[in-house]
């Protein structure tokens, strides 16, 4: 027989009590704990996303529509911009790294994304399995896809007209999958990466004959096995294929000229820019909205401004959970309170018997002390629980894979935040101990 | 042994002052306080069990002068030498007899001794009850109870306030009985407070407040 004994037959002898603080509190540790977490991870995902994309380049419209569609994939995008323009600014000498972004096609609602070989060096994956696109209608698709659709390296896929997964409008042209991407919780992770001629092709074939688009579809599987069987043979055509792609699209210094008029008439979506020098974000967005009809978005201004704004959401419920915190605190103080009103002559008694004090004192904090340890790590399961059932039973396509852990040091902090109320409210329900006449409770004895 | 001197005691400044009378009861012996009720019984046995602070005079338990002592070190004296037997309550609620058993012994900073206290169930005719809570027991089994939370520890001196009052005139005999015979198992002095007449005569010294 000890202390700790007594105190858990004091809790077991009130379990309505118990049961009562237990839930409430708990109640309120798994909102914290959950808000935090979304906070944070929400944070995380966005300054994560941004990589080192310092500028995007876009129709005008909504800058925000321009960086959550274009750097998040979230939104829908602003509307097209030629492609030999948008390139004008790419070959400036303060660009570092300019990809382009073109978006016409989804598969089971991943965005088809025609691009060029410089987008990844904003994310720096590594192939998990495969090789990088060479041709037309070859894809790499990101971790989450590969995942939740379904894909292996070598499989064929229609696309659906638009960024939202349909049966009724989808192209005959075949997707091959060439590669495939080690996950990274990033947004890479549920694109399906092309080149821009493959955007550009599916919508050129929309205009051509029904016959011509079912051919080529033969043409395009017969290649491919072709391909698969015969690889090392063209080994060499295949890698000066792609020496002459990269000249084409890259080699700024070169014959510009030549290039952009090939080009001319193609259009993409927007243009992702990293810079060599931070100076360029003084001047270069200026010029770029004042001199073009294009539009520069700066994706780290502009998620600031939306942070602001779904702050004001997680502030909220914060403060919700920080109020459901106080209110559990209150009844864990009322329900400890009563106790001891209602065990006075226990405690009188447990005085008689040549129990200090500090004893009682301690019998009552161990009490408390065993219902936030309960509530901590019943709250702790709720909250991940709830999170879990949030992100993967409610999952959709779209959702970012954004839960992240709490950081010990939040989780920390929340666990003092919730001792410390505990310690107010434990040292209110004792004051009455410390004040106790044992003589006059055991006198009225009834 | 119990000394007391010209021990008084008041509530609180300006109000009437109890003053009791001065006790010399050498070991092994016993002592029944008569008086109606009101006129400061409970106050003269708490006085004496440490659990009241006097306004005046000398007590000594067991050649020990308890005047001086520190809250903490009354705590402990009384938790070691004293055991007291009270009216109604005598255990705590959320404890089984067993558990109330252990948890005097270890407040009273003595070994848990399991043999002894089935021993003492045994002879107080609750072995059977041990694994009960205080609320399920009868008035009498209470009553045994009590005495045996008074003496578990072994002490110098047993105090009694009104043990008898609410029990009939044979489990009162039979409490009487017990509370004397346990008083000389252990060589303890018996101090009972009572305005029960019943119990007269089973003591040899007698007082009047």
């Amino acid at each position: 027989m000890n202390i700790w004994k007594i105190s858990l037959r004091n809790i077991k002898s009130k379990p309505l009590y118990t049961l009562l603080s237990i839930i409430t509190l708990s109640l309120s540790i798994a909102l914290l704990i959950g808000i935090q977490q979304l906070k944070s991870s929400f944070k995380h995902q966005m300054e994560n996303n941004l990589s080192d994309i310092d500028l995007v380049l876009g129709a005008k419209g909504s800058p925000l529509q321009l960086v959550l569609s274009s750097v998040l994939h979230l939104d829908n995008p602003t509307g097209n911009i030629s492609y030999s323009e948008a390139m004008k600014i790419g070959s400036n000498p303060l660009v570092e790294v300019a990809a382009p972004v073109s978006y016409g096609d989804n598969y089971k609602g991943f965005r088809i994304v025609g691009t060029t070989k410089e987008f990844n060096s904003f994310y720096e994956t590594k192939l998990t399995e495969g090789r990088l696109v060479e041709k037309s209608f070859e894809v790499i698709i990101g971790y989450t896809v590969a995942q939740q659709a379904q894909l292996k390296l070598g499989d064929t896929f229609k696309s659906s007209h638009g960024l939202i997964a349909n049966d009724l409008d989808f192209h005959n042209d075949l997707f091959t999958v060439v590669g495939i991407y080690e996950p990274t919780q990033k947004v890479i992770d549920r694109l399906i990466l092309t080149n821009l001629k493959s955007v550009w092709d599916v919508h050129n074939h929309n205009h051509g004959s029904h016959a011509h688009e079912e051919e080529h579809e033969h043409e395009n599987s017969d290649e491919h096995k072709h391909d698969v069987e015969h690889n090392h043979e063209h080994e060499h055509d295949e890698v000066h294929d792609h020496e002459h792609e990269q000249g084409d699209e890259h080699d700024h210094e070169g014959n510009e000229e030549h290039k952009y008029d090939d080009l001319e008439g193609k259009e993409i979506t927007s243009l992702l820019i990293s810079f060599r020098n931070p100076i360029a974000l003084l001047t270069l967005p200026r010029a770029i909205n004042k001199d073009t009809n294009m539009q520069a978005a700066l994706p780290k201004v502009e998620l600031d401004k939306l942070y602001r704004f779904t702050g004001i959401g997680f502030t909220t419920i914060s403060w919700i959970a920080y109020i459901i915190l106080v209110i559990s605190g209150i009844i864990i103080f009322i329900s400890l309170y009563k106790m001891i009103k209602e065990r006075a002559f226990d405690l009188a008694l447990l005085r008689s018997y040549g129990a200090s004090n500090g004893q009682l004192i301690r019998m009552v904090s161990y009490e408390g002390f065993l219902i936030v340890c309960i509530s901590l790590l019943i709250g702790f399961i709720f909250a991940k629980g709830g999170l879990y059932i949030m992100f993967n039973v409610l999952e959709s396509n779209q959702q970012l894979n954004i839960l992240q852990e709490l950081p010990v040091a939040q989780l920390l902090e929340i666990f003092g935040l919730v001792f410390l109320m505990i310690i107010i409210s434990v040292a209110l329900a004792i004051y009455p101990i410390i004040k106790m006449n044992i003589s006059t409770i055991l006198s009225n004895e009834k | 042994m119990v000394k007391t001197e010209n021990l008084s005691f008041q509530y609180q400044q300006g109000q009437e002052t109890f003053n009791f009378p001065d006790l010399n009861l050498n070991a092994n012996e016993n002592l029944l306080i008569l008086g109606k009720s009101g006129i400061g019984k409970t106050t003269f046995l708490h006085l004496l069990a440490g659990l009241l602070k006097p306004s005046g005079g000398k007590i000594a338990l067991n050649e020990t002068n308890i005047n001086d002592f520190s809250p903490s070190k009354l705590d402990a004296f009384r938790g070691e030498q004293i055991g007291i037997v009270f009216q109604k309550k005598h255990a705590i609620q959320a404890l089984t007899v067993i558990e109330n058993l252990k948890a005097r012994q270890y407040f009273s900073k003595s070994k848990i001794d399991e043999s002894f206290i089935n021993s003492l169930l045994e002879e107080l005719d609750l072995l059977a009850l041990k694994n009960r809570k205080p609320q399920q027991l009868s008035e009498g089994q209470l009553q045994r109870l009590g005495i045996a939370m008074a003496v578990i520890h072994k002490p110098k001196v047993i105090f009694a306030d009104e043990p008898t009052s609410s029990l009939d005139d044979e489990n009162c005999e039979a409490v009487i009985k017990l509370l004397k015979s346990q008083a000389d198992n252990y060589k303890a002095n018996l101090i009972v407070i009572t305005h029960d007449q019943r119990i007269q005569s089973f003591f040899q010294n007698t007082i009047e407040l």
